[in-house]
């Protein structure tokens, strides 16, 4: 009995080329290591050079916005004009756009990303201390999505037009379309405070419970607690996103010869779907997911926002109302540095998944 | 075929697998909504926890910027005088003071007997190790540093002696006290000071409070000090917890995860006005909201700079403007009714300092005057009833400036336009970023511009900012004006006000400025939005201090008395933890025999294929 994988035709041409001659195949695995090794260093140096680019976007950007920093720094406070110079002295706004932009190369260079202007501490440290809840959050959020998102989107393009279908991709698409921050607010109201006779379920903010001196198991507990709504509503906003492209990709495969093979052995109809159309609808997936990783650590600014959740994107925005010039410049390397690094594992990880590339 | 049957058959564990495990899932999240769910983040009898005003990022005081990292500075760490309820300056580690016959020394008598935290005798020496600090080193200069620079030097000369030598004679010395913190922690900090954050818990200090613990941007937690001198707090524990925006806030005071909420919205205000077991409270305002006309930019050699219309320079018009506007309705329809029309420059939440116009003074709503006062200037009404400048024929055309990023502004604004239009002038809103208004405000690019001001208990600074001596230089750099104002009787009062001892002799000269700023009309005031703050009562009682007025308006409440007033309310609501066990197990088995029936599903699948 053939392996169900072997009527996938992909798996097909993998085992064809696989009985070639002992000498002629070592050859190849040579130079395939080789083609691996041009292959990777071209997506590093494109990776590279976009690095750069963005860079210097990022800057042209950030240059160009109206800012007054000593101002806004030194509003409603008592300040005298030494003490105006002195701050413009030391936060280097009256240094030209070059010097600036020099020193912010430097800056990237050297690993250090600078001084914030509002906070008056490291950029580093100030990033390093919100990463942690930021990946928790989006991480958890993207994690349920994708498995949602792609478990829905197999069964509704399996059978399309039917009840599923029809419900999937409504909700899914409603809730698409609805504003993150207003849904963020809806389940706050709903669940934090309660409705009718359904108490508050869940907090209304924060990580943690303020002060908290219970177990560890119990600390758990608690930060999982806290992170139900603003994980939930990532989830509700984002998971539609991969219940279309799975679902199309599914709808791509239903009229191929190899499925129809899978079913003539009698297999039943889930074990079609599931061992052999999904994994090849899998792949544009891919490049959602990975893209989405990317941008993880870049936070989800209303979402943090309205459950107060001590990430990133909160610190991004902050850095934005004043401009805080350094600290927008350190989570901008951070950000782009982030999905630049998934798009370049994500072209690795199509190698793997997808011979076809490697034959490319 | 066989051994695809038994492929098949052997799926069902594997089903199985899957559904137990979604099912163990299920139950999970059910489990972290209920198990140990309100009796954990509820407020306790012992624990009060607060909204904090703003962020928290660090516990430095030489650094801290926002109000809600001075707020636990104020508890933390001791100051020579501090507000009383009224907002006077009493003595705080201070017991006494007296001052030289040229007014430029001050000798404060220390109260003695106090330990910091951790044991060590809190002297004179660490006042004067502070204030050295702040007055010589750059970086400690950072939040404080314009309070003692008129300082010439201070002393020490023992334990319970503290002395300040001023430059010129100071008023408002006692208004000028700085966090003092202990020598002996933080002479070795010195060296890195830009960097310390000062997170090394517990933190020694001495207040009612000590500062024991912090979370990143969500909260720090303090412990009282039962050995307080001005007596304990009545809770043990403090939470400041930061909410990133204030729906949140408000529902955590409503599930009863905070004990007070403060700095909430009108809307919101109205909202919880009678809920169960939430008190409203309005407080005195202590900032105003308000336009200010270019009465003509210039720098401090009187060189003309920037793009004001110059018609904006006749008194008689930007008088005219204040007629036109009706206070009231902003306050009922902007405000929703929760703050005060605007007059002085001072807003009433310090009574001490506050002024408002007598009956003959005072510009009410009167289109008809405002009309009356540009016909009898000469400024006659043209095409499409824009009145036009006899002297350059050009229209009353201005251009207001509003802040993008504030909803009121834009609320005002289309009050203003058409208030002014019925008196003949024509405004064109400009809506812009903060940092942008701020931009044309100092290069003087702006006719009419949205401004707000708050001030603390000493007006000193507020006041200075409406001088000449805050122009910019001849460049057009370094100014710090609001508003481009200049009056020589202004600038005399106000050095006359900052050498006035006598408090009430201060008052009167404040007074008087007040009334200089209000008939300019440089600065209309538009109106003062009261505090707005809710309190749980069914776990916290006493939180406000001080009497309300006729219209149940609070004093200006201070952190430091509320947090150590405040004492955990006698009543407590029923618990809701029966409640919650029973949704709970509910919820529970909801979801297993959900799973269950799903499983059994796929599992005979086969058999209904």
């Amino acid at each position: 009995m053939a392996s169900p994988n072997a009527v996938d035709p992909v798996g097909v041409e993998a085992v064809t080329t696989g009985t070639t001659a002992e000498r002629p195949r070592a050859s190849a695995a040579d130079q395939g290591r080789s083609t691996f090794l041009s292959y990777f260093l071209r997506k590093l140096l494109a990776a590279a050079v976009s690095f750069a680019v963005t860079l210097v976007i990022g800057f042209t950007l950030f240059s160009l916005m109206p800012s007054d920093p000593v101002a806004t720094l030194t509003r409603g406070r008592p300040v005298s004009a030494a003490q105006l110079q002195h701050l413009k002295e030391t936060l280097g706004v009256d240094q030209p756009v070059w010097h600036r932009f020099l020193t912010f190369v430097g800056h990237t260079l050297t690993g250090n990303l600078g001084y914030s202007w509002q906070y008056q501490q490291s950029v580093a440290g100030l990033i390093e201390s919100r990463i942690g809840p930021t990946l928790l959050l989006t991480g958890s959020s993207t994690l349920i999505s994708i498995v949602l998102g792609l478990w829905l989107g197999a069964r509704s393009g399996w059978r399309p037009g039917k009840a599923l279908d029809r419900i999937s991709s409504g909700v899914s698409l409603t809730l698409w379309s609805v504003p993150t921050f207003w849904l963020g607010i809806i389940l706050l109201v709903l669940f934090s405070v309660g409705f009718g006779p359904i108490p508050a379920l869940f907090p209304a903010g924060g990580m943690s419970t303020p002060d908290y001196t219970g177990s560890t198991i119990g600390y758990f507990f608690d930060v999982a607690r806290h992170l139900v709504l603003p994980c939930l509503t990532l989830v509700l906003v984002v998971f539609a996103q991969y219940v279309t492209i799975m679902r199309s990709s599914i709808v791509d495969e239903l009229g191929s010869p190899y499925l129809l093979t899978a079913r003539a052995k009698g297999l039943r109809d889930d074990v079609v779907r599931r061992r052999h159309a999904v994994p090849n609808a899998l792949l544009p997936s891919v490049t959602v997911i990975f893209l989405q990783i990317g941008g993880l650590v870049g936070g989800a600014i209303t979402v943090e926002t309205v459950y107060s959740w001590p990430g990133l994107g909160y610190l991004t925005f902050q850095a934005l109302r004043i401009p805080d010039l350094p600290l927008l410049e350190g989570t901008f390397i951070v950000f782009s540095a982030s999905i630049i690094l998934m798009n370049l594992v994500a072209d690795m990880l199509y190698r793997v998944l997808d011979p076809r590339v490697r034959a490319q | 075929m066989t051994s695809i049957r038994n492929r098949f058959i052997s799926r069902g564990p594997r089903l199985g697998g899957r559904g137990v495990a979604a099912i163990a899932a299920a139950a999970l999240v059910a489990a972290v909504a209920f198990v140990g769910a309100a009796p954990a983040d509820a407020a306790s009898d012992k624990k009060l926890t607060v909204a904090s005003e703003t962020e928290i990022s660090t516990f430095n005081p030489f650094l801290a910027y926002f109000d809600g990292e001075l707020d636990i500075i104020a508890t933390i760490y001791p100051s020579l005088t501090v507000g009383d309820a009224r907002n006077n300056m009493v003595g705080y580690l201070a017991t006494k003071w007296t001052t030289s016959s040229d007014k430029l020394t001050w000798t404060f008598t220390i109260r003695s007997g106090l330990k910091w935290s951790d044991g060590k005798p809190l002297t004179a020496a660490d006042i004067a190790w502070t204030y050295n600090l702040v007055m010589t080193n750059a970086t400690a200069a950072t939040a404080n540093g314009s309070l003692v620079s008129n300082f010439a030097k201070v002393s020490a000369p023992n334990a319970t002696t503290f002395v300040i030598t001023t430059k010129t004679p100071q008023a408002n010395i006692l208004y000028t006290s700085i966090p003092v913190v202990p020598e002996h922690i933080w002479k070795s900090k010195v060296s890195d000071l830009k960097n310390f954050k000062n997170m090394q818990f517990p933190v020694v200090g001495y207040g009612p409070y000590q500062l024991v613990g912090y979370k990143t941007d969500q909260y720090a937690t303090l412990k009282a000090n039962k050995d307080f001198f001005m007596g304990a707090p009545k809770y043990d524990t403090l939470v400041s917890q930061y909410f990133k925006n204030s729906d949140a806030s408000v529902a955590a005071l409503k599930s009863g995860q905070l004990n007070q909420d403060s700095g909430i919205t009108a809307t919101q205000f109205k909202a919880l006005k009678g809920a169960k077991n939430i008190e409203t409270y309005q407080q005195a305002p202590t900032g105003w909201t308000g336009i200010e006309i270019n009465p003509g930019a210039k720098t401090k050699t009187n060189k003309a700079i920037g793009t004001g219309n110059p018609i904006l320079k006749d008194q008689k018009v930007r008088t005219a403007i204040a007629w036109a506007i009706d206070r009231k309705t902003l306050v009922a329809k902007v405000l929703d009714g929760l703050g005060q029309p605007g007059a002085g420059y001072i807003p009433s939440g310090y009574p001490q300092w506050s002024w408002q116009p007598d009956a003959s003074q005072a510009i009410t709503f009167d289109p008809t005057k405002a009309n009356q006062i540009l016909d009898q200037a000469g400024y006659t009404k043209g095409p499409g009833g824009i009145r036009v400048d006899p002297k350059t024929h050009k229209k009353l055309s201005f251009r207001l400036g509003i802040h993008s990023d504030t909803t009121t502004d834009s609320q005002i604004a289309t009050y203003l336009v058409s208030w002014l239009k019925d008196v003949g002038i024509q405004l064109t809103v400009e809506s812009m970023s903060f940092n942008q208004l701020n931009k044309d405000l100092a290069k003087g690019d702006w006719d009419i511009l949205m401004d707000s001001w708050g001030t603390g208990a000493d007006p000193t600074y507020l006041l200075s900012i409406q001088t000449c001596g805050v122009l910019p230089d001849a460049d057009g750099s370094n100014g710090n004006t609001d508003a481009f104002f200049c009056d020589k009787k202004y600038d005399a009062d106000y050095k006359l006000q900052t050498q006035q001892f006598d408090q009430s002799q201060r008052a009167v000269t404040i007074r008087e400025m007040q009334g200089i700023l209000y008939n300019a009309n440089v600065d209309i005031m538009l109106y003062y939005s009261d505090s707005l703050s809710a309190v749980r009562t069914d776990t916290t009682a006493k939180y406000m201090y001080g009497k309300p007025n006729a219209q149940g308006i609070y004093p200006l409440q201070n952190r430091f008395y509320d947090w150590r007033t405040a004492a955990p309310a006698d009543s407590k609501s029923s618990s809701n933890t029966g409640l919650y066990t029973g949704v709970g197990i509910a919820v529970v088995v909801v979801i297993v025999a959900a799973g269950l029936i799903i499983w059994r599903r796929r599992s005979t699948a086969a058999d209904r294929e």
